[in-house]
């Protein structure tokens, strides 16, 4: 029995609304439970959306390149800045939390991700991000939706995923027949009132039915799922320290949010985060640093948090762009719409160091960096060898994987 | 379940509801037939539908109408809102018109057909449109089909959000075609890929102009288009007539009408669907006489269809407001229902909402509960125009037990376990609290309960 289950049916069989009833588990609760998806693992997934266009070139910083110095007279960064990686490239100085993350073992660098026939529209450009797909007419489900939907029945009404965050819920999560939630904090999955009336609900819906409707047989295994997760939410976030400092920040106050419900043992597997902002047109240098800082330091907070939880070996985080920005910078001390650049993906067990050679600043397409990786290959990495689910059918063709995750080949 | 269905007489199921002592006309049949035909019965709606024929019942809440004193100040309202620019506004004036119509049908169907015909203001992003897409739908809420798809295919937030504005001879656009044949009209396997290109070259010139619907003859493709076997220059209208001939597209409205009154989940057989796809076809795919066949028969007041549905989060809210004759700021409303997944004018995707299962997960569960939470606890909900108190005592709710038996006539669609009942009596018979505390705090355990999420 996984642990998540374990942890599952110790909570919503432990506490008083069952016991109230009878000793014996009630069946219905048993089928809530064994309504677990039938994966191999209960591996977390942590998706961080940069939206906007990151500047990958001043993310990893190819700073002994000539070609880097001449192309962004003002923008650079020098090797005197840099955080160094090797002896060609290093991180923006604002990536101290990646830089360390790095120097643990903990990030996975992927260079040069993209895809073939870049769209530089930011709309068109994340939707194919999103859903797989250069065809706007094939785009009604994104790629973890579509996940959602092959792994997960709608038996208990769990949650498979979330998405917490107060934009537009993110095209990736639509599925079929799965609808992910999108919360702006963790209100919303605790129950309101007073203690009786909490009580009352608890024991009236788990009290024995004889359930002749399949419906209400259903709504009634939801509901206890439902109470149980209140119950367990409300219980975690009175204990709950947080293991680690997180800096004041939208993304870092989100990710603190997931770290909580993931020791609340909620049986969510995908959390869904953006951070917006790097649309960065004009006097890009300020702007971008405080993003990079931002992403860096909380993504940090949050691995040492999960990881001070015995978490850490669950839990992975992607951090991905629509695309990256022209080699040349613009008049206006910014940067122009861009193709190819890095993806992230840390966590205890990831493979730690760049993954790919970093792209040439001379061999260009139309001014942009060309990919050599993409994007996909990331995803059916993810799906093979974290969610061990086969990727091919997701992915609508078969994407070769890279060597992220440790213990997979 | 299923076996039933597939074992029932036609005859028997579509015939006129006759009351007798399986199913006698009661309470609960009433207020079954209000959940289904509108947004929930008031006590004396449903009082007084038991003293006439079910049958008669249902066709007054088809002949219902709005005054037009009613129908200038909802519109005037609705007008407002657009001025603000806001679509998520436009949601409250709907949710206030939902509670306070005489003509429940009508508004339900223009729900119904909101999520048939999807578009959301998130691509659309122009009130003024989808106002004038939801007033088209209130117009031929039950009224003819193939009228309606003529109509929508014309409508500017409709040619927005299926990017046919952009449909030119040059370059047709696959999108609204591919829609008319799979979700609109026919259903999947009923058409080709090629059927749907050549559709789509019908459509072709049909564009927005300052807000309005504008034919473009110079983009239009007046060439021979092969359809269903057929070749001939169609236009567009021609196109939808002849997509509306084929035998697949009244089984799949009446499919869809059943699943939306009737049941969630039972696939009904063929033999239960065709005599009511006959029926649209012969009355010139008149919507309300087909409504008015299915509300009135055996299988609707049958176990079949009683509690065969999950409350939508509209539904439910709005059944829970105008059972209690509450108001409340719908502002708030629409958010909450937003939160509990059923955003209006936003729906999820092309297909709609989905309805039954994929209502329900811990999410909105909770978030049911806490919205009927919020809505008894609201300042800004009044019940009967007073308090909750005040609503009791006309009612002559006293006791805790005169308030659960009332409130199981009136709220669920299935009823509640014996040890359920004694567990409320033991939390609230002995309940001291003055006034209408106990009141508020029963209404809330017992709407947050399983049971209350069934129709």
């Amino acid at each position: 029995m996984s642990t998540s289950r374990r942890q599952f049916l110790t909570t919503a069989i432990g506490s008083t609304a069952v016991l109230a009833v009878g000793a014996r588990p009630p069946q219905f609760l048993l089928n809530a439970a064994a309504a677990e998806p039938p994966t191999g693992n209960d591996s977390i997934l942590v998706v961080v959306e940069l939206s906007g266009g990151n500047d990958g070139l001043n993310t990893i910083v190819p700073y002994a390149d000539d070609e880097y110095r001449k192309n962004r007279p003002q923008l650079g960064i020098g090797e005197s800045s840099v955080l160094r990686i090797d002896d060609y490239c290093g991180f923006h100085p604002s990536l101290r939390g990646f830089a360390e993350l790095l120097e643990k073992g903990e990030l996975a660098i992927v260079q040069g991700v993209g895809y073939p026939n870049p769209n530089r529209s930011h709309f068109e450009s994340m939707d194919i991000w999103h859903t797989c797909h250069q065809d706007k007419h094939q785009r009604a489900v994104g790629w973890l939706g579509r996940y959602l939907d092959a792994a997960y029945q709608n038996r208990g009404g769990g949650i498979p995923a979330m998405h917490f965050g107060s934009e537009k819920q993110p095209l990736a999560l639509a599925a079929q027949r799965i609808r992910v939630p999108s919360l702006q904090s963790l209100d919303s999955l605790q129950l309101k009132g007073d203690q009786d009336e909490l009580t009352a609900i608890g024991e009236l819906t788990s009290a024995g039915r004889a359930v002749a409707n399949p419906l209400l047989g259903f709504v009634q295994s939801s509901s206890t799922a439902a109470l149980s997760a209140s119950e367990r939410v409300r219980s975690r976030l009175q204990k709950y320290e947080a293991e680690s400092k997180y800096p004041e920040s939208s993304l870092a106050n989100k990710l603190q949010l997931v770290a909580q419900l993931i020791d609340a043992g909620m049986e969510t597997r995908v959390f869904y985060v953006a951070l917006d902002g790097f649309d960065t047109h004009s006097q890009q240098s300020d702007a971008h640093a405080g993003l990079l800082r931002q992403l860096g330091d909380a993504v940090q907070a949050f691995l040492r948090d999960v990881s001070a939880h015995d978490h850490g070996d669950r839990v992975l985080v992607t951090a991905f762009s629509e695309f990256g920005r022209r080699v040349q910078e613009n008049a206006s001390a910014g940067t122009d719409h861009g193709a190819a650049a890095p993806m992230f993906c840390a966590g205890s067990r990831v493979r730690a160091g760049l993954h790919g050679a970093h792209p040439s600043l001379t061999d260009l397409q139309e001014g942009d960096l060309k990919h050599h990786t993409d994007f996909r290959q990331v995803y059916a990495t993810i799906l093979e060898d974290w969610l061990a689910w086969k990727s091919r059918s997701i992915l609508d063709g078969p994407y070769e994987t890279l060597p992220l995750i440790k213990g997979q080949t | 379940m299923s076996n039933e269905l597939a074992r029932l007489d036609p005859d028997w199921a579509w015939s006129p509801y006759e009351p007798g002592e399986q199913a006698p006309w009661n309470l609960s049949r009433a207020a079954h037939l209000f959940r289904r035909a509108g947004f929930g019965g008031r006590r004396g709606e449903l009082q007084q539908a038991l003293t006439r024929q079910p049958v008669e019942v249902v066709r007054q809440l088809l002949e219902a109408t709005e005054p037009d004193s009613f129908r200038n100040e909802q519109d005037e309202l609705a007008q407002a809102m657009v001025n603000t620019g806001q679509v998520r506004n436009l949601a409250a004036v709907w949710l206030h018109r939902m509670l306070a119509t005489p003509h429940q049908l009508q508004e339900k169907f223009t729900l119904f057909w909101h999520g048939h015909f999807a578009t959301s203001a998130a691509k659309v992003t122009d009130a003024q449109l989808m106002l004038a897409q939801n007033q088209l739908l209130r117009r031929h809420a039950l009224g003819r089909f193939d009228e309606l798809v003529q109509e929508i295919s014309r409508d500017p937030a409709m040619l927005i959000y299926l990017d046919s504005a952009t449909n030119r001879k040059s370059h047709p656009n696959e999108n609204y075609a591919r829609e008319v044949m799979e979700l609109f009209c026919l259903g999947e396997g009923n058409y080709t890929e090629g059927d749907i290109r050549e559709l789509a070259r019908c459509f072709t010139g049909w564009q927005v102009k300052r807000r309005q619907f504008r034919f473009s003859a110079h983009q239009h493709d007046a060439g021979e288009k092969k359809i269903f076997g057929r070749t001939a220059s169609f236009s567009g209208e021609q196109a939808v007539q002849w997509v509306l001939e084929q035998a697949a597209a009244p089984r799949l409205v009446v499919r869809k009408l059943v699943r939306f009154l009737v049941c969630d989940e039972q696939e009904l057989p063929a033999r239960l669907i065709d005599p009511l796809a006959r029926q649209l076809r012969e009355n010139d795919f008149h919507i309300g006489s087909i409504v008015q066949r299915i509300l009135s028969s055996q299988l609707f007041f049958s176990s079949h269809a009683m509690a065969q549905k999950i409350r939508s989060p509209v539904e439910l809210a709005c059944g829970l407001l105008r059972a209690l004759e509450g108001s409340t700021n719908t502002l708030r409303l629409a958010e909450q229902l937003a939160e509990v997944g059923q955003s209006l004018f936003f729906p999820p995707n092309v297909k709609g909402w989905d309805g039954g299962r994929a209502w329900i997960n811990s999410a909105t569960l909770l978030g049911r509960a806490n919205l009927v939470h919020e809505l008894l606890h609201s300042e800004k909900t009044r019940f009967a125009g007073g308090s909750l108190a005040a609503l009791l005592q006309r009612e002559q709710l006293d006791e805790p037990g005169e308030l659960l038996q009332w409130l199981e006539e009136m709220w669920f669609a299935v009823s509640l376990p014996q040890s359920v009942r004694d567990g409320i009596m033991d939390q609230f018979g002995q309940d001291k609290r003055v006034g209408n505390e106990w009141a508020t705090a029963m209404i809330h355990v017992v709407m947050s309960l399983p049971e209350s999420q069934l129709a």
